[in-house]
């Protein structure tokens, strides 16, 4: 019998109202579709999924009570520095740390408790080759961050050579990830780098709400 | 629809040259007057192509046991049909790279297109009834109207693609391409195979290898390449979780004869040992991964 899911697509925290969202007969729940640079954070018993090429996509939630959200964010190569460490206020780390501070900070906000948390990581992956690996300096700082905030991080598939299609399930803790064939790549990869460049353009405003 | 596809056709003309050695070859096949001997000779005026018979013919990849050193003797022993196929495989990245784009590397396209024709012929093998090596030269064949897309159609083809990401990969490419161009690209690799008077069975190969149940000549042949497709697939991404590929139409499992359990490991796990070899065998190189 067909469900009537559309009325829960309201259900959605503030915020968080320019995500697209929408019905997955695949997964059987409504699903949020992440963009490079975006984050959502989530109540609901819903799906997050999004594509990675190089970027890193950090899945957190409160174990207990199954709130959680996830992230989709790379560092922009840095002329200042090439420290990737989350405590370097460089101008690179700072874009990790405000990806990483905005979805933790929401999850908190939300109601869910620091001690519960755990965290999974995706991505990182070098699709281009003879490309300077730019992945495994975002997985380097998401391992970083999340040992510095003392985050379990309770699975990961990263690096490689592959694209990914990251499916999240914040309710349950759930990850379903599958290698995207490289017939995807360039349009990854154009995708992340369009990303690149409004964030390399704009820099980081400093109103990170600290909880 | 039909026009429109007619139309892109004519219009890739000058950017894809088929090698004459295989047009010559390909009208002695289908003539009844010729003989192996023109067949021979025709190769032979083509010094750059008699090279790579030879080297082909002398590969693991045949596994002949005497070495084969002569043009006579290579068609005599690998056969007309075959030769004619491999006019067309060796020559194939120069044959098509007018239609280079920036939506999918060359090198990318065609380790996927030889995945596929090497599993095909494997499948063939293992199916029997059919010519294993026409098999394997469908199978390297079988997207080939997707440069056309990628080339004349940039934007649709995009389009396409960012369509199936956004559906997490449930939506094949060819109905993204039906939603936004009105047909897809076997469709078009059809027109092009007829337009350029390719053998019927790479015709319908190639037209019909997501719609398996419209081939009504040869059926085998196009259930064998649907297949190598998806385990094509499967060792590209290094898997061999069937849910993390397109799923097999199951009729093709009843067609071949041939069962899941029984080939799909094997097919990948042997596809992926050789790629390299076979890379630098059709392609001169080996492709950056």
């Amino acid at each position: 019998m067909a469900l009537t899911p559309p009325a829960r697509l309201s259900l959605v925290l503030p915020g968080f109202e320019n995500i697209k969202r929408g019905w997955h007969n695949s997964f059987e729940t409504v699903a949020a579709r992440l963009l490079p640079g975006e984050y959502f954070v989530t109540l609901n018993d819903e799906a997050i999924y999004t594509t990675l090429g190089s970027c890193i996509s950090a899945c957190i939630r409160d174990r207990v009570s199954g709130i959680g959200g996830m992230n989709h964010f790379m560092l922009p190569a840095s002329a200042s520095s090439d420290s990737w460490k989350a405590a370097d206020n460089s101008a690179s780390a700072r874009y990790g740390n405000v990806a990483m501070e905005h979805l933790i900070n929401n999850i908190l906000k939300n109601g869910g408790k620091r001690q519960n948390l755990e965290a999974k990581i995706f991505g990182g992956g070098r699709i281009i080759a003879n490309m300077t690996d730019v992945g495994m300096r975002n997985i380097a700082f998401a391992r970083d961050y999340l040992e510095t905030e003392g985050l379990k991080v309770t699975s990961e598939d990263v690096g490689d050579t592959f694209p990914r299609m990251v499916v999240y399930f914040p309710a349950t803790g759930k990850v379903r990830v599958k290698r995207l064939r490289a017939l995807h790549n360039n349009t990854i990869v154009e995708m992340e780098t369009q990303y690149l460049h409004t964030i390399e353009d704009k820099p980081v405003s400093g109103d990170i709400e600290l909880f | 629809m039909k026009k429109e596809i007619t139309e892109l056709v004519q219009g890739v003309g000058d950017l894809v040259t088929l090698p004459d050695v295989f047009i010559r070859i390909n009208q002695l096949v289908e003539s009844p007057n010729s003989s192996a001997v023109d067949i021979a000779q025709a190769v032979s005026q083509d010094p750059a192509f008699t090279v790579r018979l030879l080297r082909v013919a002398n590969s693991p990849y045949y596994g002949f046991s005497s070495s084969i050193d002569t043009v006579a003797k290579a068609v005599s022993i690998i056969g007309t049909s075959q030769i004619r196929n491999l006019a067309l495989s060796t020559a194939i990245a120069s044959s098509f790279s007018g239609l280079s784009n920036k939506l999918v590397s060359m090198d990318n396209f065609w380790r996927h297109s030889l995945y596929c024709g090497l599993a095909a012929r494997k499948l063939a093998v293992l199916a029997g009834k059919c010519d294993a090596e026409a098999v394997f030269t469908a199978g390297l064949l079988h997207d080939i109207g997707e440069l056309v897309i990628f080339n004349r159609l940039p934007q649709q083809a995009q389009a396409s693609l960012l369509q199936v990401l956004d559906s997490a990969d449930e939506l094949p490419l060819y109905q993204a391409e039906q939603q936004t161009m009105g047909f897809d690209h076997a469709q078009l690799g059809g027109e092009l195979a007829r337009q350029w008077k390719l053998p019927p069975m790479l015709e319908e190969c190639i037209e019909y290898h997501h719609d398996i149940q419209s081939a009504r000549r040869y059926p085998r042949e196009t259930a064998l390449v649907h297949i190598a497709n998806i385990l094509a697939q499967m060792a590209e991404v290094q898997t061999l979780d069937r849910d993390d590929v397109a799923p097999i139409n199951p009729q093709a499992w009843e067609i071949t004869g041939l069962s899941a359990a029984d080939v799909i490991e094997t097919t990948v796990r042997e596809t992926q040992a050789e790629i390299a070899e076979a890379e630098a065998l059709f392609f001169g190189k080996a492709f950056s991964s």
